[in-house]
């Protein structure tokens, strides 16, 4: 059974293999060079307890010169999908070409072979995503010693939810694959619909997971310089809105500051750095476990419903 | 011969959504004989060997094979049982000998040299892939994965229906020799009548779901005759003979019978009639409805 199911596997982890080895073939030699370029202009240095005063200039080059990367990789938070839905191709296929009738009239049990034909896909799965997270953790190493990984572009591929995408991937591709029989044509609708759930999730569940915090800080406008302040509950948080108050102060405002004795109030919606394995760990629970029942629908479908 | 039949059948039905695709089927079929299942496409035939091999749930009735169910009984009767399905299918991406490795993996029973030895006979070279094979040799690679599993009844589904008649001829041929040598029971589903003769002992037919006529193909041919006489009322021969399709010229009544005892009627002469055109008289008969009035005659004008 394993020989078999391998066998009839071999394409779609061969795509996903490619999907993987192109991925290391664009974050390979950049991530070298950032890694390089990070440990050159003394990065490292700037984010200890002393950090010297060209540090703000440095990190701001450093950011400007590999900004067009980081925003490409939001786009890699698309891949455990392509890959789940991919796998989920050789079970839908021996349905829509009528080979399941060559399968099971062989010598093994209907149950035997649905549950031999989707463990392997969840093992390949499970594997796929795991070579993206380690490669991605470490070519958004130094990104992630300025800004924290909690924001969306590392919070997606690094950890453990990715996991959870490409099993939900996978999930969605069997169940409506089991019930369409076309794999061509199920496995793209599957593919919108983990687009659209991602985006749900993203936009408008992640934040009902684990509730941002809201934090108000007040200072004097001589403390601030004109600039934000920087309390140190905000380190590598992630920031959904800040709103400056201005209250008091006497005196004419000049050149948009605000007048002497003046007291800023500094109110921010964010998501603390602490918050990245609840947020985690809640999301991949959410991911995997509708995989978990969209793969048991396929399994109950496919033994209950084809006679 | 065994106790129990190789399939047996107790007022089998199988529903899909509103339509019966088989209905009030009983019937055995023995041990040892190779057995025909004809009619026209749609009739039911792919549904009975279905659901003899388990791969369709009856919506009634019950359905037995080598004394077993098929569904709840599967993992003991799955390995005695070959079936080739309509269309053969095949993984196509996979290189013959794959394909035998396929089988070899999924069955216990395998013989592997047997499986060998047959490809080798047809001439297929194991690494070409299946799908670059004609459909002749995909049918032959087919029914060498249910051989290999050395079964004791073996199911194919109209298994000659997309082949040439050179194909056909060479396919039926090493169902005969498997039959020779090894004493296989078979039932092949066929809307082709012609050949089956040479390789079947047993017919089924199947009109709409429902089994006409069952039973060794010597006695069918011997019990069923062509009367000619003129043309008259056949009321009188329905009394006692069974009427299975009536054709009326101007002058003459020509009657095919299902013969009841002899045919004393001196009216009436009597001829032998083959098989072919017996299933195809079957195949137009709706029953209960011919032998009263003669809603299914043809009418030949001259």
């Amino acid at each position: 059974m394993t020989w078999v199911t391998w066998r009839l596997q071999r394409t779609e982890t061969t795509i996903a293999a490619i999907l993987l080895a192109l991925l290391a073939l664009l974050l390979v030699p950049t991530g070298l060079s950032m890694a390089s370029a990070f440990h050159h202009d003394g990065l490292a240095h700037c984010l200890s307890a002393n950090p010297s005063n060209a540090c703000g200039e440095k990190i701001t080059a450093f950011q400007t010169r590999f900004d067009t990367l980081f925003n490409l990789t939001n786009w890699f938070t698309l891949i455990p999908g392509l890959i789940g839905v991919t796998l989920a191709a050789p079970f839908v296929l021996d349905l829509e070409q009528g080979t399941y009738r060559l399968a099971w009239t062989q010598s093994i049990s209907r149950r035997r072979w649905i549950a031999g034909k989707l463990a392997l896909p969840v093992l390949v799965a499970v594997g796929s995503a795991a070579v993206m997270i380690l490669l991605i953790t470490w070519w958004r190493g130094p990104y992630v010693q300025l800004n924290g990984r909690i924001d969306t572009g590392s919070y997606d591929s690094e950890g453990i939810v990715a996991i959870g995408y490409t099993l939900f991937g996978l999930g969605l591709g069997l169940a409506i694959g089991v019930i369409w029989r076309r794999a061509a044509a199920a496995l793209t609708i599957a593919f919108v619909g983990y687009v659209i759930a991602r985006i749900f999730v993203d936009s408008w569940l992640r934040d009902r997971l684990v509730s941002p915090l809201h934090g108000t800080w007040t200072m004097t406008q001589a403390a601030a310089h004109g600039k934000p302040p920087q309390p140190a509950a905000l380190y590598h948080a992630f920031v959904y809105s800040e709103n400056i108050g201005i209250h008091g102060g006497s005196g004419p405002a000049e050149a948009g500051l605000p007048g002497k004795g003046a007291s800023l109030t500094y109110h921010v919606i964010y998501q603390p750095a602490s918050h990245f394995w609840p947020l985690q760990l809640a999301e991949t629970g959410l991911f995997a476990g509708t995989a978990a029942v969209l793969i048991l629908f396929a399994a109950w479908w496919t033994h209950e419903r084809t006679f | 011969m065994s106790e129990s039949p190789a399939l047996r059948t107790t007022q089998l039905g199988k529903r899909y959504g509103a339509t019966w695709a088989l209905r009030d089927c009983t019937l055995d079929v023995p041990t040892g004989s190779v057995t025909a299942l004809v009619g026209p496409n749609g009739a039911g035939k792919s549904t009975l060997l279905h659901l003899a091999i388990g791969l369709s749930r009856a919506t009634t009735g019950t359905v037995e094979v080598l004394g077993r169910s098929p569904i709840s009984e599967a993992s003991a009767v799955l390995p005695r049982l070959g079936f080739v399905a309509q269309d053969h299918p095949l993984h196509k991406g996979l290189t013959v000998a794959e394909m035998l490795t396929y089988g070899r993996k999924l069955n216990p029973t395998w013989d592997d040299e047997l499986a060998r030895r047959r490809i080798d006979e047809l001439g297929l070279p194991p690494s070409r892939k299946v799908g670059k094979l004609s459909g002749g040799q995909q049918a032959q690679v087919a029914l060498t994965l249910a051989l290999a599993k050395r079964p004791e009844l073996l199911l194919l589904d109209e298994p000659v229906a997309s082949l040439d008649p050179l194909a056909r001829r060479e396919f039926l041929n090493a169902v005969m020799e498997v039959v020779a040598e090894h004493g296989v029971t078979v039932i092949l589903s066929s809307h082709i009548v012609a050949e089956l003769e040479r390789v079947c002992d047993h017919l089924i037919t199947l009109t709409e779901g429902h089994p006409q006529l069952v039973g060794r193909i010597d006695e069918i041919v011997a019990s069923h005759r062509l009367l000619t006489g003129p043309r008259s009322d056949p009321s009188s021969v329905a009394r006692v003979h069974h009427v299975i399709r009536e054709t009326h010229t101007d002058r003459q009544t020509t009657l095919l019978v299902r013969a009841g005892g002899h045919v004393y009627d001196t009216c009436w002469e009597q001829h032998e009639v083959d098989l072919e055109e017996i299933v195809l008289a079957y195949l137009g008969y709706r029953p209960g409805v011919a032998s009263r009035a003669p809603a299914a005659r043809e009418v030949v004008t001259s």
